[in-house]
């Protein structure tokens, strides 16, 4: 799991590839940490490269949403291969969070 | 430990040390040798060279004296050459006058005197007496026209020294005679005078010259004649080269022609004693004299420094060895220590004694390091040990978890006509996040399977709440669309965690089949109709509980038949995963309901088919997620 971060001043560019499953998780957790904090809430998140997300992923999204709501931000997870798509649409956090 | 068969290290680094001083000290004394032996050599050519020229100086004088006197008496006999008894009284008085010659004759010319064929006075002394006798010399028998002391000065008009020879009829000895020539008026030469030198004397006063015992003096003609004797054979007379050449000494051989030449110098050959030198030079009548010396003799006072040398270093190297090897056992007797103090620690013993080290050195460096591993293990030990029974501790707990956890689902499933139902949750590690309900309600049988996110402790204390929730909120006969609310009301409440659950309820009516349900974003459930194909219930997935607090979850009806079956999992059954990341997905589960045999099972069977089914696929690959499934038969 790769995550690449990229700060453009008025957006912060997020680039993911690889699968979110149990193994690589906790890495995850620790790279989008920094995504948490600062007054720069606005993301937008690539998520071509993403193959795989499970439900502990998923929560990680969802604190994400959490954090950048509170700060009166964006966050926008772009290109989302169908698969993943899917599993955002079952449990309804398509209704929460942006997808495009 | 050590190795009894190796030497120890104090050996073996006073060896090394004894080895490189004792090369340092044989090159030392090699150059010591090689130019001490160059400089007494030297020394000793010198010397001899010295001596050699004032012997020489000595015999010249001695051979000066002889010429004066003869010239002397020339002067007397020309005076008188007619007065025969008068001649007679001149050789005698050379004789006498000069201790050195032995013989004096005044040898005329054929017919001269008074037509006389021979007519030579001779005075000599007797060999064996002494006593001066005179006498003519030349007769039938000894016919001196021929002889070489006559026939070299009546050619050259010249004074001459004879190669030495034995004089038969005359002195009876080895002798060599100087010549001088009497000329008349017109410069014809009448007679010839001369004088008598004895080799013997001239061997005696020569070999009186030597600086070392061996040493050789000698006094070779112009022609190369020995003129004095060897020390052990008599070679007065012979020839010097020709005596080299019987040798087949090529350096005494070149030594004899240089003298022969009239040179002067120095060189080395070598000798039945070994290898000598020899110094020589000419004299001022053409004969030539030479020193030979002995290396072993000129160097045998450098060869006796030389053992000396020799022993005194020795003996040094012995004792330096000595000193070397007792300074280095003290100073590595520490480590020797160390070796023990380190095998006793490897043992298990962190509390041994270490050696005192009383130095400043690399071994109190050693100390130090090995006191503070042993620290260090005593600490790293304890915190192993503590962290070993905190280990045990929690494992302990997990278990009583995961037994808890087992309790608390359903494990009795309904008695009844109308209905079947089995369960399995295989968690991926001691407590899991998975659930699954069942309730028969007035005839209404309430049914849940949920998901945690996540897994372990924290999942299952949610799971523990969202089942019991599940159970008295449809123990209430409450739409299962409410009973999700309700459950995601309480659950979104205080979710620092955002822990959420996906959640599947229904409700079905016994009597009517009617099924009323409410997915909370969970995985579509399979229904497998009496009569025709399964498929997957298309569901308005609502929301995963516990994410948005007040939500309106949406329920749904669908009208069932007698002998449907549904199958409800988790998505650790459709993530399953193989060693290549392959998931087992929903089209396989599909597949496998869609089965005629599948579709003749009850639930229990259903429950073990698609648990076989899972494992076979993941064939030992590590089971990342909790696993539970559920079916129902109506």
């Amino acid at each position: 799991m790769e995550v690449k971060i990229e700060n453009t001043g008025t957006q912060t560019l997020v680039v993911l590839k690889g699968r979110l499953d149990t193994t690589t998780a906790d890495k995850f957790m620790q790279d989008i940490t920094p995504l948490m904090q600062g007054d720069n809430p606005d993301i937008e998140m690539d998520c071509a490269g993403l193959e795989y997300t499970s439900s502990q992923g998923l929560r990680m999204f969802l604190m994400l949403q959490k954090s950048v709501t509170s700060r009166k931000g964006n966050l926008v997870l772009k290109d989302m291969k169908p698969n993943v798509k899917e599993v955002f649409d079952i449990t309804g956090f398509s209704n929460i969070i942006k997808i495009v | 430990m050590l190795n009894p068969k190796s030497k120890s290290f104090s050996t073996r680094l006073s060896l090394n040390v004894l080895l490189i001083v004792t090369i340092l000290f044989v090159i030392v004394l090699g150059i010591v040798a090689v130019s001490s032996h160059m400089l007494i050599s030297d020394e000793a050519k010198r010397s001899a060279s010295n001596m050699l020229r004032a012997t020489i100086l000595d015999v010249e004088k001695t051979l000066q004296t002889v010429e004066s006197t003869v010239k002397d008496a020339s002067w007397l006999a020309k005076e008188n050459d007619k007065d025969e008894k008068y001649l007679y009284h001149i050789t005698r008085k050379v004789v006498e006058e000069n201790s050195y010659i032995i013989g004096s004759a005044i040898a005329f010319d054929s017919c001269y005197f008074e037509g006389r064929h021979f007519f030579s006075p001779y005075s000599y002394e007797d060999a064996e007496t002494g006593e001066l006798k005179s006498k003519e010399l030349g007769s039938e028998t000894n016919d001196y026209f021929t002889q070489e002391w006559y026939t070299e000065p009546k050619n050259t008009g010249n004074p001459h020294w004879s190669e030495p020879y034995f004089d038969a009829g005359g002195g009876e000895q080895m002798m060599t005679t100087y010549s001088y020539p009497l000329k008349d008026s017109t410069g014809r030469i009448y007679a010839i005078i001369t004088a008598d030198i004895s080799l013997d004397w001239l061997s005696e006063k020569v070999s009186a010259i030597h600086p070392y015992e061996h040493s050789q003096t000698i006094l070779i003609s112009a022609q190369g004649r020995f003129l004095t004797s060897g020390s052990e054979f008599n070679l007065a007379g012979e020839s010097a080269i020709e005596v080299a050449d019987t040798l087949f000494n090529g350096s005494l051989m070149e030594i004899s022609r240089n003298m022969v030449a009239g040179d002067s110098g120095t060189m080395r050959f070598s000798t039945r004693r070994g290898l000598a030198f020899a110094v020589y030079a000419p004299l001022a009548n053409g004969w030539s004299m030479s020193i030979t010396c002995q290396y072993r003799e000129v160097l045998e006072r450098t060869s006796q420094m030389h053992l000396v040398l020799i022993i005194v270093g020795l003996l040094g190297l012995l004792i330096m060895f000595i000193i070397c090897y007792r300074i280095i056992k003290k100073l590595t007797k520490p480590i020797k220590e160390f070796s023990v103090s380190a095998l006793n620690i490897a043992n298990g013993d962190f509390h041994t004694q270490l050696p005192e080290v009383k130095s400043k050195d690399e071994i109190l460096t050693l100390r130090d390091s090995l006191a503070f591993m042993q620290q260090s293990l005593v600490t790293y030990l304890e915190q192993i040990e503590t962290a070993t029974s905190a280990k045990k501790r929690m494992e302990t707990q997990l278990y009583i978890g995961q037994k808890i956890q087992e309790g608390m689902l359903p494990k009795n499933f309904p008695n009844d006509s109308r209905c079947a139902l089995n369960a399995k949750v295989i968690p991926a590690k001691e407590v899991g996040g998975d659930l699954y309900d069942f309730t028969i309600y007035n005839n209404h049988l309430y049914f849940s399977v949920g998901d945690v996110s996540g897994k372990g402790v924290p999942a299952a204390f949610v799971m523990a709440i969202t089942r019991v929730m599940c159970h008295l909120f449809a123990d209430l006969g409450l739409p299962a669309k409410d009973v999700v609310t309700r459950i995601n009301n309480s659950v979104a409440k205080n979710n620092e965690a955002n822990m959420f659950v996906t959640l599947f309820v229904g409700c079905i009516d016994l009597e009517t089949k009617k099924m009323e349900f409410c997915n909370a974003g969970h995985n579509p459930i399979i229904v497998i109709p009496p009569d025709g194909n399964p498929y997957y219930l298309k569901a308005n997935p609502n929301m995963a509980v516990g994410v948005w607090g007040g939500f309106d979850y949406k329920g749904e009806n669908l009208d069932l038949r007698h002998g449907t079956k549904l199958l409800l999992y988790t998505d650790g059954v459709t993530e399953a995963e193989k060693s290549d990341k392959e998931q087992f997905g929903e089209e396989r589960l599909l597949q496998l309901a869609s089965t005629p045999e599948f579709r003749n099972l009850n639930s229990d069977e259903m429950v073990s088919a698609v648990h076989n089914a899972v494992t076979d696929f993941a064939s030992g690959n590590e089971q990342n997620d909790d696993i539970t499934i559920f079916a129902i038969t109506i």
